[in-house]
C-alpha cells in the first residue's frame, strides 16, 4: 500500500534475470530535462501560493455596490443529517438553525435567566386548561412568511408557509420512516401520537391525508396543541427544529433519486430531502461538502423578524444601536468549515481565516494569561474573549444493579471523595470548567452556585468511607487482595486516555485496583444500553432545554435504557414520588423545595460522581462584533455582524511570507548539482 | 499474574532465544557470515544498540512487584528520577517549576527530569526508556506468532507444490488483497485492546511477505542437486526439510525478523496515532508522539514529549535496519 | 495467451470470496450492528429509531442470508448508501477519489523521478564514502516515524512561514496546488529513503552484468553506460516493482489526508471504520481488493508477454 511506514518485510519481488535482455519499447527523455521540468512546476506552483483556505465568496460586492460581507464559522465534525425531524447532534443543529426557523426561539441576548420568545408565531401560544385534565395550546402563525426560492416549487419561488405546513412537519415526527427522536418524549404528552405511530408502523406507511388527534387546525393561521396533561416544557419542543414548518414539496422532489436534471437533460442524482434543508430561515442552504464546508446564502425575502432592540446588555447597547429593527440576517454568506482534527482551528484563527473561536487546550496559553484575562498580544490585535458555560454536566455513572458498586452506598460515596475534579480540570481544561457539584448546570432554574456537594474531594474522609464500606485500606477481606473494579470508557483520542488514565490513579489512591476497559464509542454506547458495565466514564448530559426535568429525568425508574437514558439504572420510589410532582410544576418556591430535595437525594445515594460542567473562553475577531454568546442557541448567524474593510487589512497584516527560506533552498540545490557534476567529471578521468 | 511467573516467562523466553542462535551458529553458512560480519563496523554498533534496547527492555519487564519493574528501581531508587504527582502536569526539561505560564508552582524534584514530565506528570525519559518494554513485547509476541506460521507454510507450500501451494498461494493472496490498515483497525477496534490483539493483528497482516519469500526460496532449492539425492536415498519428507531446507533458508528468516521487528515498532507508532494503539497505561512510543498532535499546537510548544519518544523509537529501528543490512551484505553468496 | 489471462482472473474470484467473507466476520460478527446502529444515531437514539434503522438496512436478517445480499449487491456494483451519512458511496467515492488522486500521482511521479534520479547517482559514486553515507541517510529517513515528518512540515512551512494553507483542500483550478505542494512533499520525502534503496539494489545489480563490463571495457562513458544501458534494463524490473503499488494510489494516503483535511479516500476509509460505517467500509474494501488484483493481474501478463516460459506452464 502507497501507505506510509507498514513496510511489510520481504516483500522484494523475486524477478527473473532473463529480463534483462529484453528492448523496452519506450525512450527514456533525459534525466535533466526531467529535473528542469521538475522545478518549473515547483515554481509555478509556488507562484499560486498564500495561505487563505477559504474559497471564493459568492460576490465581491451586492447589487447597490456595498461590499458582500461573509462570516467564517466552523465545526468540529461532519453534521449527521438536515433534515430537521432527525437531526438531533450539535453539528446539524449549527446547519440548521440558520436555514429553518421555528415557532418560537430563545431571544438573542437574554441568558439569564433564558427566555423563549415567539419567532413565526404572533404571540406565545395561549395555554387553555380543560376540565378534564387535558391542556391546548392556541398558536397563531404570522402571515406572509415564505419558504426559500427553491426548484421544488413551481417558477422556483418559494411560497406562503401555511399552518398545513406545521401540521406536516408534525405528522413527519410520528412518521416511522423518519424515525424521529423527539417521538419518544412528546409521545407521552401529545394526544394521539403514541397510536399514530403503532398504525402507521403496522401498515407499513404514515398516512398523511388523514388528520391527527393531537394537532387540530383551526383556520388558515390558527392551530391547536392538544395535550393529554399538563406539560409546560412543550414551549421548549416549539423552539426546536423538530417542530417548525417543513414544506412536502421539498421532501417529495428531494427523493434521492436519478432525475433528468443535468444540463441539457442530463440524469443526475437529485440531493435526498436530509442533504438538501429548505426552510424559511434568515439563510438559504447553498451546499454542503462532507469533511469540508457548509456555504450559507442570505434570503432576500426574509422578514420574519429583525435585529431586536430589547434585552440586549447595556455595555453592548450603544455599539448594536444602529442596527435596531435592521433587516436580517446582517452578513451575507456565511462559509463554515469542518474540522476534523482539532489543532488547525486556532491556527487559522491567528491567522485571521476565522472569525471565532472556543479556545482550547492548544491555544490556551497564548491566549489566555494567570488572571483570566486576555493575554497582551491578543489584546493588542483587538480580540475579544468570553467564558462561556455551557448548559451541560459530565458524570461517571455507576451501574446501581452491579453486585459489587450497586449495593454499597459507602463504597460509591468514597469513590466520590476521591476524585480530584479541580486537579482535573486545571490540567486538562485550563481549570476554566466548573467543578460540578450537583446534576444541573448553571443557568437552570434551582441551580444553586453555593451548594457544595457533601462528597466532594476529601481523600481523608474517602478512606474512612472505604473503610465503613468493609474494604480498609482497599484491601478486600474475602481475597485479602485489593478490590477489584473496571471502568469502562471510551478513549478516541490521546487526551482522552490520559483523562481515563487519571481517573484510574484517582481511585488507585485509595488502595484499589483498578482496570480499564477501552472501547469505541459505540460499543460503549451498547454496554451503556445492557447495562454491561460497573463503572462507564466520559459520557454526560447536554440540555435539550433549560428545566430541571430534563435532567432529573435520567434518574427516573420508568426511564431504564435502551427505551430512557437513566443508565445507572437507578430506582429509588421516593426520588419518583418527588420528580413526578416537579415535572410539570411552573417555577414557584414549592418546586424549588421539589428540585432541592430531588438533589439531595442523589447527593446522598452517589449513582452518579459529578465531574465538571463544560466551559471554554471564546474568543472573537475585532471586526467580528461580539456580545455575549447565547448557550441555547447554535451560534445565532442571523445576527452576526462583520466589519469587512478591517479584516481585509488585518488579514494581510497577520501573514506575511518570508522570502528568505525560498532563496536558501534554491542556492542549495545549485550547489548540490555543481558539486555533483564536479564529482562526475573527477570520477570519468 | 504474579511477578515470579512473569519473570519466569521472560527468562525462558530469552533463553529461548539465545538457544535458537547457538543453533544457528553451528550452520556453515551462518559460520561464513560471521566472519565477514566482524569486519562490518556499522553492522557491529547496530548491533550493540539493539543489545542496549534489549537489556533495557528486558530489564522493565523483570518485576520486582506487581507495579514496579527491575528498570523502575535502578531510574527511580539508584539514579532518582521519579514522577511528579499528576496535578503538576507539564514540566520543561530540568525545569524548577510547572509549565503553567499562569501559576507556576514549584516541583518536588526540582531540576531533576532530563526530559520533562507528561501531561499527568510522569517523568518523560522514563517513559521514554520504559517504551522500549513495549517495543519489545510486541516484536517479540507478533514474530512468535508470524515467523512459524510463515516458515512452515512457505517451506510446504515450496515443498509440496499441488494442492499445499494452492491453498497456501489462495490464503496469502485473499489477506494482501485487504489492505492493511484496514484489516489492523478493524481488527483491533473490535477485538479487545491490548498488546496480544496488537500482536494478533500485526502477525495477521505479517506474514505474507516471508510466507512468499521462504516459498520461492524452497522451490529454488528444490531443484537443487542435494536434495534430489536425498530423496533419491529415500529420506523422509520431514528429515529432508529439517535438515536440508531449513537451515538454507534461516539466514532469509533472521534478516525478515530483523526487519519486521522495525516495521513493528513503527506500526505501533501509526496505529496509536491512529487511535486503535497500546491500553491507556502502557508505556509506548507511539502513544507518545500521538499525543504530540495537541502538544505541538500549543503556545508555548510543549516538544519533549514527542523528542523523546522519536529519538528512542528511531534509536532502536535505525540499528536494526542497519543491522538487517550488514547481514545482508554478510550473508551475500556472492562475496 | 487468452487462456492464460482466463485462467488468472478465474483466480481472482475465490479471493474476492475470501476477502467480502472476511469483512463481513469483522464487521457483522465481532462487532454486532446493533452497536453500530446506536453509535450512529446516537447517544439520544430511541429502541424504535434502531429498530427503524436496522430494517432500513436490512441489517436485522440472519446472517447468511445478509452475507449473500451484500456480497451479490457488491458484485452488481450496486454500493446503495452509506450507513452514517446517507450518501450513496458511488458518490462517495468518486468524490473522494479526486482529492486522494490529485495527493498521490504528483507525488507518485515526483517520488518516482527524483528517487530514480538519486539511486543512479549513488550507483555513479558507488562504493565510496558518500554511497555509504547515502545509503545511511536513506536507512534513517526510512526509521523516522512518518507523524514527525508531518508535524514539522506543519509547523515549519504552514504555520511559521505561512507559505501554505495549514489545512484544507478546495479545487480551483490551478491554484488548488498551493493545498497539494506541502503534502505531496511530505509524501515524497516519507518514501524517499526505502525507493532510493531498492531502485539502488537493483541498478547495482544491473551494473554488474556482463554487458556492463563489457562497455567499459569498450571505453564508454560511466554516464553513458549508466543513464542509457543500466537505467533502460533496470526500468523493466522497477516497473514491475512500481504496478503493485498503483492501485494503492486510489486509496490515498490516510495519514496526511487525515492530518491536512483533505478529504480523500484513505480520510473516508478510516472514518468509515472509526464510526463503524459497515456498508462503506464494505464497498471500500471490495474496491480496493479489486484493484490491488488488477494490478497483480497486470504484473503477471507483462511477465507472460516478456517469458513464454510462464503463459505455456
Amino acid at each position: 500500500m502507497f501507505s506510509e511506514g507498514l513496510i511489510r518485510p520481504g516483500n522484494l519481488p523475486i524477478l527473473p534475470r532473463f529480463m534483462i535482455s529484453v528492448r523496452t519499447p519506450f525512450r527514456l527523455p533525459s534525466l535533466w530535462v526531467l529535473r528542469a521540468f521538475l522545478v518549473v512546476a515547483l515554481a509555478g506552483g509556488l507562484g499560486g501560493c498564500g495561505n487563505d483556505p477559504h474559497p471564493k465568496p459568492l460576490h465581491t460586492k451586492r447589487e447597490d455596490g456595498t461590499p458582500w460581507v461573509v462570516r467564517y464559522a466552523y465545526m468540529p465534525d461532519d453534521p449527521r443529517s438536515l433534515d430537521p425531524q432527525f437531526a438531533y447532534d450539535q453539528m446539524s443543529r449549527l446547519l440548521l438553525e440558520p436555514v429553518y426557523d421555528t415557532l418560537l426561539e430563545y431571544h438573542r441576548f437574554k441568558t439569564d435567566p433564558f427566555e423563549v420568545v415567539p419567532c413565526q408565531l404572533e404571540k406565545m401560544p395561549e395555554r387553555v386548561k380543560n376540565a378534564d385534565g387535558t391542556e391546548d395550546y392556541v398558536c397563531r402563525l404570522k402571515k406572509g412568511i415564505l419558504f426559500h426560492d427553491d426548484k421544488c416549487f413551481p417558477d422556483g419561488k418559494g411560497r406562503e408557509v401555511t399552518v398545513r405546513d406545521v401540521e406536516y412537519a408534525w405528522k413527519r415526527i410520528v412518521d416511522p420512516k423518519v424515525e424521529c427522536p423527539a417521538l419518544a418524549p412528546l409521545e407521552e404528552y401529545v394526544v394521539g401520537m403514541e397510536e399514530a405511530y403503532e398504525e402507521a408502523k403496522k401498515s407499513g406507511n404514515f398516512d398523511y391525508s388523514k388528520p391527527f388527534k393531537g394537532f387540530e387546525v383551526v383556520d388558515d393561521q390558527t392551530f391547536r396543541i392538544h395535550l393529554l396533561k399538563a406539560y409546560p416544557q412543550i414551549l421548549y419542543w416549539m423552539a426546536m427544529h423538530f417542530t417548525c414548518p417543513v414544506a412536502r414539496e421539498a421532501v417529495e422532489y428531494y427523493d434521492g433519486k436519478e432525475h433528468p436534471d443535468g444540463p441539457g437533460g442530463q440524469i443526475v442524482q437529485r440531493p435526498a430531502f436530509q442533504w438538501h434543508p429548505v426552510g424559511t430561515g434568515a439563510f438559504m442552504f447553498d451546499y454542503y461538502e462532507p469533511a469540508s464546508r457548509a456555504r450559507l446564502i442570505r434570503n432576500p425575502h426574509y422578514a420574519t423578524e429583525t435585529f431586536p432592540s430589547d434585552g440586549i446588555p447595556p455595555e453592548n447597547v450603544e455599539e448594536l444601536r444602529p442596527y435596531f429593527g435592521h433587516t436580517l440576517p446582517i452578513v451575507d454568506e456565511a462559509q463554515i468549515t469542518v474540522f476534523r482534527e482539532q489543532t488547525p482551528i486556532p491556527i487559522l484563527f491567528r491567522q485571521g481565516y476565522l472569525d471565532n473561536m472556543g479556545v482550547n487546550k492548544d491555544a490556551f496559553n497564548k491566549v489566555v494569561t494567570s488572571s483570566r484575562d486576555i493575554t497582551p498580544e491578543y489584546k493588542a490585535r483587538g480580540v475579544t474573549m468570553e467564558k462561556e458555560v455551557d448548559v451541560s454536566t459530565f458524570f461517571t455513572t455507576f451501574n446501581m444493579q452491579d453486585k459489587v458498586v450497586g449495593p454499597n452506598k459507602k463504597l460509591r460515596q468514597a469513590l466520590s471523595c476521591s476524585y480530584d475534579t479541580q486537579s482535573f480540570v486545571d490540567i486538562f481544561w485550563n481549570g476554566v470548567a466548573p467543578a460540578a457539584q450537583q446534576l444541573m448546570p448553571p443557568g437552570f432554574f434551582g441551580y444553586d452556585a453555593n451548594y457544595r456537594n457533601p462528597y466532594g474531594f476529601n481523600l481523608e474522609k474517602a478512606r474512612k468511607l472505604l473503610e465503613e464500606a468493609g474494604y480498609p485500606g482497599g484491601i478486600d477481606p474475602a481475597t485479602h487482595l485489593p478490590l477489584e473494579l473496571t471502568i469502562d470508557a471510551a478513549a478516541s483520542g490521546s487526551e482522552e486516555r490520559q483523562m481515563t488514565e487519571f481517573m484510574q490513579k484517582q481511585f488507585e489512591q485509595l488502595g484499589i485496583k483498578v482496570k480499564v476497559i477501552e472501547n469505541t464509542f459505540a460499543n460503549l454506547l451498547a454496554k451503556e444500553d445492557n447495562g454491561n458495565f460497573q463503572i462507564l466514564y466520559g459520557t454526560g448530559w447536554g440540555a435539550d432545554y433549560p428545566d430541571p426535568e430534563n435532567f432529573y429525568m435520567l434518574f427516573y425508574s420508568h426511564n431504564f435504557p435502551p427505551k430512557g437514558k437513566n443508565a445507572a439504572l437507578y430506582k429509588n420510589p421516593e426520588f419518583d414520588r418527588i420528580f413526578e410532582k416537579m415535572a410539570t410544576m411552573d417555577n414557584t418556591p414549592e418546586r424549588l423545595e421539589c428540585v432541592n430535595q430531588l438533589r439531595t437525594i442523589l447527593a446522598e445515594d452517589c449513582p452518579q460522581l459529578f465531574e465538571f460542567h463544560k466551559a471554554f473562553y471564546g474568543v472573537s475577531q475585532p471586526w467580528a462584533g461580539h456580545t455575549k454568546t447565547n448557550m441555547m442557541l447554535e451560534g445565532g448567524l442571523k445576527y452576526a455582524r462583520v466589519d469587512v474593510a478591517m479584516r481585509e487589512r488585518l488579514r494581510k497584516e497577520w501573514n506575511q511570507t518570508p522570502t528568505w527560506p525560498i532563496a536558501l533552498a534554491v542556492i542549495g540545490i545549485i550547489f548540490a548539482g555543481g558539486y555533483a557534476v564536479q564529482l562526475n567529471r573527477k570520477r570519468n578521468d | 499474574m504474579a511477578p515470579w511467573l512473569e519473570n519466569l516467562i521472560v527468562i525462558v523466553s530469552l533463553a529461548c532465544a539465545f538457544g535458537l542462535l547457538r543453533l544457528g551458529s553451528k550452520n556453515e553458512r551462518w559460520q561464513r557470515a560471521w566472519k565477514f560480519f566482524k569486519r562490518d563496523r556499522i553492522g557491529i554498533v547496530a548491533g550493540i544498540g539493539i543489545a542496549i534496547y534489549l537489556l533495557v527492555g528486558t530489564l522493565d519487564l523483570l518485576e520486582i512487584s506487581p507495579s514496579k519493574s527491575i528498570l523502575d528501581w535502578v531510574l527511580g531508587d539508584a539514579i532518582g528520577l521519579r514522577d511528579e504527582p499528576t496535578k503538576s502536569s507539564y514540566s520543561a526539561p530540568f525545569a524548577k517549576t510547572t509549565f503553567d505560564i499562569s501559576n507556576p508552582a514549584p516541583l518536588q524534584l526540582p531540576g531533576r527530569h532530563p526530559m520533562g514530565t507528561t501531561q499527568l506528570g510522569k517523568d518523560t525519559f522514563v517513559q521514554a526508556i520504559k517504551g522500549s518494554s513495549t517495543a519489545l513485547v510486541l516484536g517479540g509476541l507478533t514474530s512468535l506468532i508470524y515467523l512459524p506460521l510463515s516458515i512452515f507454510l512457505g517451506i510446504a507450500a515450496g515443498y509440496f507444490r499441488g494442492w499445499v501451494d494452492d491453498a497456501v498461494q489462495y490464503l496469502y493472496s485473499t489477506i494482501a488483497s485487504i489492505p492493511d490498515i484496514l484489516l489492523l483497525i478493524s481488527m483491533l477496534m473490535v477485538m479487545q485492546k491490548g498488546l496480544g490483539t496488537m500482536s494478533l493483528a500485526l502477525a495477521t497482516t505479517g506474514w505474507v511477505g516471508l510466507c512468499r519469500l521462504l516459498r520461492g526460496e524452497t522451490m529454488r532449492l528444490n531443484e537443487r542437486q542435494f536434495v534430489a539425492a536425498a530423496r533419491s536415498l529415500g529420506q523422509s519428507h520431514f528429515n529432508i526439510i529439517a535438515r536440508h531446507l531449513l537451515p538454507n533458508v534461516m539466514h532469509l528468516v533472521l534478516i525478515n525478523f530483523v526487519l519486521g521487528f522495525s516495521a513493528i515498532v513503527l506500526a505501533e507508532s501509526i496505529l496509536s496515532y491512529l487511535g486503535v494503539g497500546t491500553p491507556i497505561g502502557t508505556a509506548s512510543w507511539g502513544q507518545m508522539i500521538d499525543g504530540a498532535r495537541g502538544e505541538l499546537g500549543r503556545e508555548p510548544l510543549v516538544w519533549w514529549d514527542v523528542t523523546a519518544a522519536s529519538v528512542a523509537l528511531f534509536g532502536l529501528v535505525l540499528s536494526l535496519n542497519l543491522f538487517a543490512d550488514s547481514l545482508r551484505r554478510a550473508f551475500d553468496a556472492r562475496r | 495467451m487468452t487462456s492464460y489471462i482466463i485462467r488468472r482472473l478465474l483466480y481472482c474470484v475465490p479471493i474476492l470470496f475470501g476477502v467480502m467473507l472476511i469483512t463481513f466476520v469483522l464487521f457483522f460478527i465481532v462487532q454486532p450492528p446493533r452497536a453500530r446502529a446506536r453509535a450512529i444515531l446516537g447517544e439520544k437514539a430511541t429502541p424504535q429509531q434502531i429498530d427503524d434503522w436496522l430494517h432500513k438496512h436490512e441489517y436485522d436478517k440472519p446472517l447468511p442470508k445478509l452475507f449473500v445480499s451484500q456480497t451479490w449487491k457488491l458484485v452488481t456494483f450496486n454500493f446503495g448508501l452509506s450507513d452514517k451519512t446517507n450518501r450513496p458511496i458511488a458518490k462517495t467515492f468518486i468524490d473522494g477519489a479526486v482529492p486522494s488522486l490529485c495527493l498521490t500521482v504528483p507525488a507518485f511521479i515526483a517520488g518516482f523521478f527524483m528517487a530514480v534520479g538519486a539511486s543512479l547517482y549513488l550507483v555513479l559514486i558507488r562504493y565510496s564514502a558518500l554511497d555509504r553515507f547515502g545509503v545511511f541517510v536513506c536507512v534513517a529517513l526510512m526509521s523516522i516515524p512518518p507523524m514527525v515528518y508531518m508535524f514539522i512540515g506543519q509547523s515549519a512551512l504552514a504555520l511559521h512561514f505561512a507559505y501554505f494553507p495549514a489545512y484544507g483542500f478546495e479545487i480551483r483550478g490551478f491554484s488548488t496546488a498551493k493545498f497539494l505542494l506541502l503534502p505531496v512533499a511530505l509524501i515524497v520525502v516519507m518514501h524517499f529513503g526505502y525507493d532510493v534503496r531498492m531502485y539502488r539494489t537493483i541498478f547495482l545489480e544491473e551494473i554488474t552484468q556482463d554487458y556492463v563490463r563489457t562497455a567499459f571495457s569498450k571505453g564508454v562513458s560511466q554516464l553513458r553506460v549508466l543513464f542509457v544501458h543500466v537505467l533502460k534494463n533496470g526500468m523493466i524490473s522497477l516497473i514491475t516493482l512500481v504496478v503493485t503499488s498503483l492501485p494503492a494510489l486510489i486509496m490515498g494516503s490516510i495519514l496526511v489526508e487525515n492530518f491536512f483535511g483533505i478529504p480523500g479516500l484513505g480520510n473516508a476509509l478510516v472514518h468509515a471504520i472509526q464510526t463503524g460505517d459497515a456498508a462503506m467500509v464494505n464497498a471500500l474494501v471490495y474496491l480496493g481488493a479489486l484493484l490491488y488484483l488488477g494490478s497483480l493481474l497486470l504484473t503477471d501478463i507483462l511477465y507472460a508477454v516478456a517469458d513464454p516460459r510462464i503463459r505455456l506452464s
